[in-house]
């Protein structure tokens, strides 16, 4: 609501003086609210009309049913032609409830005659005084565009003086008219205007368009074309209620990544018109391989334009409410349920769904989504490929909507810390921090449960946390015998830590294998280990699979890229370290002592969604 | 400086100082001009000649609140028409603004600009305070200079002038509080926690001791014995101030999620370090680890309730109180509460299906039909007319 505008005006000065040449809307209602000025609480309540302090009678509001309302023409003109100093910046005034805001353009006329006369042309905006700075400023971009569009045509042609002055003389004829009978009102001279001049008509349409979708495509005077969008008000049209704030937009776009995909809000049709034609050929490129299904990236490549071009586009599209930011859609993805999902009996959006996709009910569709869910969960392999296609649709649909948010998965690297109340680790804690005798016994007792839980890993996908001593003894029987008839990388290496300090903890299971790959690896694994902090060391090392060189330097390359800091989910780690998704899912699992995984939305999606 | 220029841009949305205050008025021979000034030049001729037209503007625009914010000085004013016959032109006209940064809200000081215009358009029609002196405003320079100092440093401001007395005080202006519904929690935040109860208003001295981040609204109300739409009003006023925050009532079949703020817990050691102190089970005990806490944020997920969390985790084991947990995150938008809205799809509503609209949750059906919840859970789950959505 007070993202509307609620009156447009013109107004121009000159070396004839200021006037006020149009201002639209013009026909207010002037019907007088008779109930509204005796407003009772009661019928017995008593009006009190003489206040001591208030006892002039002064007005506090400008507005009446969404319209400017008393402000006389003469006021608003000297109101608006302002001083030359005053001229060609942000100008801004604030009555009461009602804000004005406008850019005086201030130009040569193009006049045979003399050369040296200057015309001020303010087109002014008024707002309600609630309207935040970004809508201000917003408004203040347009009156200052317009503003150049006019200088431009009046260099070109002399159209705005030829205009002013088809007004003026409008204005004049009715006064002379209403001179004579005094039967006609003021009102009927703007009719006139609107009837004559092509800049008022221009001027309407664009109040017209400010007022339903909040985007404009006008040609002023036939020849400059101006683009303009009014997002808080644009993405209303998809989002009712929700007013998107332009640096939203912007925070979206600058975290934007190649691995995000676009999802188009309109048709192929309304998309042409929120871009100057010479953008048009590039937006073709992109709509003719647009897939919600890719990445921008493959995007990208597919239409052969660089990947900055392709941010850009989507950037604008994106700003105009053409487009959201998703992340491709996959099996994969897991979905719930939007936070300020508008899902309600009567809602619009229940009949839009079931005439999209005939015989489904949105409410039983998307209570699927309650819990997080992906689409390879809704599925079976069982069913026709075509219900998995018309479920992407719904999805789709839903995303279109912003009935759903993608869930994705975080790591945070946090190994337990020193010295607190944790009764199981108190035992290994102390492992590292004593003497070298004793740190020999326990990492020879490591061993035997690092060889034996990396098997029990390899077999079964979610093993029991490995952390009483119960379980320890177990596992040293399964590794008894494993050890034979498995020859793995792991044990060796760390089996060899003890040969290496000449205890006699060394184990015989260990003696075959010694070699110098393993010396190497054990170098290569104190070498990784040391990136860590003292207390952090201890807590990976005591974790089986960072025995594993390779585990472990996977591990410790994620974790020196700053992927483990709960900042980057698992799509991200997946793009940019170039991992396969069960690569990383093993890792994660084997190092899950020090790692702890959640799952929250995509700051750089979520931003577009309202937060309640 | 440059860290300034980034805090304060235009729009930034903070409060600025009043920088300066002055009285223009119209003078019969000279037309506009400022007559006093505090400090003394802050306003320049130049700025002042381009706004003269705002600060002194038609007779139509008299008693309004205008303010202009052009060439990097923003001014608000009031301006004020006196008739009468002492006058040379039969009338006097004056405006006291005030004048803040460009960058700065000032909606606060609007009704303080009105308010002081008020009294010195009193004083002047009882004594002519501002038109007697001529040239010499001594008076009314003291005057301004003092409600400048005193309104910049106390917000507030009381001043002594001849027979009247002036009272000003800046209102922060802040956006509209939440409505409070019957199943709410209101959770005192902490700085308020030391203020004595008698300094409080009586409703809230009524209300405070049962206010402890567990008990709701409707649960208030019937121990401390108020009406309920008392405490209503009551912590909706408090919560307009920032002195309670509104929190969904805590159940074990509650369902969690972190948001993207969890990870602050990580980063910001001053959070986690309250954290830990807070959630404490008992306090003599060692305060749990940030892994465990840690650990139990991010097990928070759809479709997991706090209770299995619980069972899970035994946060009480680790010196946890998990209530405290929930409350703490909350309180910082560590974690986001997913309610659960029973949705009527049948064709004919009747009875409490009534109710199952989508628009409200299952704690304000609960409150609203004073069944507990499992009795509403039975109800739904018979009912095959009716799907629950969670969000």
């Amino acid at each position: 609501m007070e993202v509307n505008p609620l009156s447009i005006i013109i107004v121009k000065s000159d070396s004839k003086g200021d006037r006020l040449l149009f201002r639209y809307p013009y026909k207010v209602e002037t019907q007088n609210d008779i109930s509204s000025e005796s407003k009772r609480r009661n019928p017995y309540s008593i009006l009190i009309n003489d206040d001591v302090l208030q006892n002039a009678q002064q007005q506090t509001s400008n507005i009446h049913n969404g319209q400017l309302s008393g402000f006389p023409d003469e006021v608003l003109s000297t109101l608006f032609a302002v001083k030359s100093e005053l001229c060609n910046r942000k100008f801004e005034l604030k009555v009461n409830d009602v804000r004005f805001v406008g850019h005086p353009t201030l130009m040569q006329a193009k006049e045979s005659k003399e050369d040296t006369s200057f015309i001020l042309i303010n087109i002014v905006f008024a707002l309600y005084a609630q309207a935040s700075y970004s809508i201000v400023t917003c408004y203040y971009e347009l009156s200052k565009k317009l503003g150049y569009a006019l200088v431009h045509e009046e260099n070109r042609v002399g159209y705005l003086s030829e205009e002013m002055n088809l007004m003026v003389k409008t204005h004049d004829e009715i006064a002379a008219v209403i001179e004579q009978d005094r039967g006609k009102s003021e009102l009927e001279a703007f009719d006139l205007v609107l009837e004559r001049s092509t800049l008022a008509q221009c001027l309407k349409s664009i109040y017209h368009d400010l007022c339903t979708t909040g985007l404009l495509n006008i040609t002023i005077n036939q020849f400059v074309t101006l683009c303009f969008c009014l997002p808080q008000k644009a993405h209303q049209f998809h989002k009712k209620g929700v007013i998107v704030e332009p640096e939203t937009i912007d925070r979206c776009l600058h975290s934007l990544k190649p691995y995000h995909g676009m999802l188009l809000l309109v048709n192929f049709a309304e998309l042409l018109d929120c871009v100057p034609p010479s953008g048009a050929l590039m937006l073709l490129k992109l709509i003719e391989v647009y897939n919600p299904l890719k990445s921008l990236q493959n995007m990208a490549s597919d239409a052969d334009l660089p990947i900055d071009h392709v941010y850009e586009l989507v950037g604008h599209l994106v700003y105009w409410a053409k487009a959201t930011i998703i992340y491709p859609l996959c099996e994969t993805n897991v979905y719930v349920i939007a936070p300020d999902a508008p899902l309600y009996t009567n809602s619009p959006l229940v009949e839009k769904f079931s005439t999209e996709f005939p015989g489904m009910s949105l409410f039983e569709v998307i209570s699927d989504f309650s819990l997080p869910t992906s689409i390879g969960h809704l599925t079976t392999p069982l069913q026709q490929p075509a219900r998995q296609g018309i479920l992407a649709q719904m999805v789709l649909w839903m995303l279109q909507h912003h009935l759903l948010m993608q869930l994705h998965t975080y790591v945070q690297f946090m190994p337990n810390d020193h010295g607190e109340c944790d009764e199981i680790s108190t035992e290994y804690e102390l492992g590292p921090t004593v003497d070298e005798n004793h740190s020999e016994m326990s990492l020879d007792n490591d061993d035997d449960i690092n060889a034996s839980s990396l098997l029990s890993m390899s077999s079964q996908p979610l093993p029991v946390p490995n952390t009483s001593h119960r379980s320890n003894t177990e596992d040293q029987f399964s590794a008894a015998d494993s050890t034979v008839s498995d020859n793995i990388v792991a044990q060796p290496s760390s089996s060899h830590k003890s040969n290496f300090s000449m205890t006699q903890s060394a184990s015989l299971s260990s003696d075959n294998c010694d070699s110098l790959a393993s010396v190497e690896d054990e170098d290569k694994i104190k070498e990784l280990l040391n990136v860590f902090q003292e207390q952090d060391r201890a807590a990976v090392r005591r974790i089986p699979a960072a025995s594993n060189p390779e585990d472990l330097a996977l591990m410790v390359k994620l974790w020196q890229a700053g992927y483990f800091k709960g900042e980057h989910h698992l799509e991200e780690i997946m793009y940019f370290e170039n991992l396969r998704r069960s690569q990383l899912l093993q890792l994660l699992d084997k190092f899950r002592d020090v790692l702890i995984i959640y799952e929250t939305e995509d700051p750089a999606i979520a931003s577009l969604y309202s937060q309640s | 400086m440059t860290n300034n220029q980034q805090q304060f841009y235009e729009g930034c949305g903070r409060e600025g100082l009043i920088r300066c205050i002055f009285l223009s008025e119209f003078h019969p021979v000279a037309g506009s001009k400022i007559s006093c000034q505090v400090p003394e030049g802050y306003v320049t001729k130049d700025v002042f000649d381009a706004v003269n037209v705002y600060i002194i503007p038609k007779p139509q625009l008299q008693r309004c609140i205008l303010t202009v914010n052009v060439m990097k000085t923003k001014i608000v004013g009031y301006p004020v028409k006196i008739d009468s016959q002492r006058y040379a032109r039969n009338a006097f006209y004056f405006n006291l603004c005030f004048v803040c940064d460009f960058w700065a809200r000032s909606v606060q000081y609007e009704p303080v600009v009105k308010k002081l215009s008020e009294y010195l358009t009193m004083m002047e029609e009882e004594t002519g305070f501002l038109s007697k002196d001529e040239d010499d405003k001594i008076q009314l320079q003291t005057l301004l200079g003092r409600i400048l100092s005193d309104l910049n440093e106390h917000k507030v401001t009381t001043i002594v002038e001849g027979e009247n007395t002036i009272y000003l005080k800046i209102v922060t202006h802040l956006p509209d509080p939440p409505t409070v519904l019957d199943h709410m929690v209101p959770l005192l935040m902490s700085e308020y926690k030391s203020i004595p109860l008698e300094s409080w208003d009586l409703t809230s001295q009524q209300i405070l001791p049962y206010i402890n981040g567990i008990n709701h609204i409707a649960r208030i109300a019937a121990e401390a014995d108020v009406e309920v739409t008392l405490v209503k009003a009551c912590i909706q006023n408090l919560a307009y101030y920032g002195v309670v925050k509104l929190l969904p009532i805590l159940k074990y079949s509650n369902v969690y999620m972190c948001t993207r703020s969890l990870q602050n817990l990580t980063k910001d050691n001053m959070l986690y370090t309250a954290c830990r102190k807070y959630v404490s089970l008992n306090p003599d005990r060692p305060s749990p680890s940030l892994a465990k806490v840690f650990q139990f944020y991010a097990s928070m997920t759809h479709g997991i309730t706090l209770r299995t969390i619980c069972q899970r985790l035994s946060p009480q084991n680790h010196n946890i109180d998990e209530r405290k947990l929930v409350i703490f995150g909350l309180q910082h938008d560590l974690i986001r509460c997913i309610s659960k809205y029973p949705v009527f799809i049948g064709s004919m509503p009747n009875g409490r299906q009534r109710l199952y609209t989508g628009t409200y949750n299952f704690d304000e059906i609960c409150c609203k039909t004073g069944l507990s919840a499992a009795n509403i859970e039975r109800d739904i789950d018979s009912d095959t007319n009716v799907t629950v959505i969670w969000k």
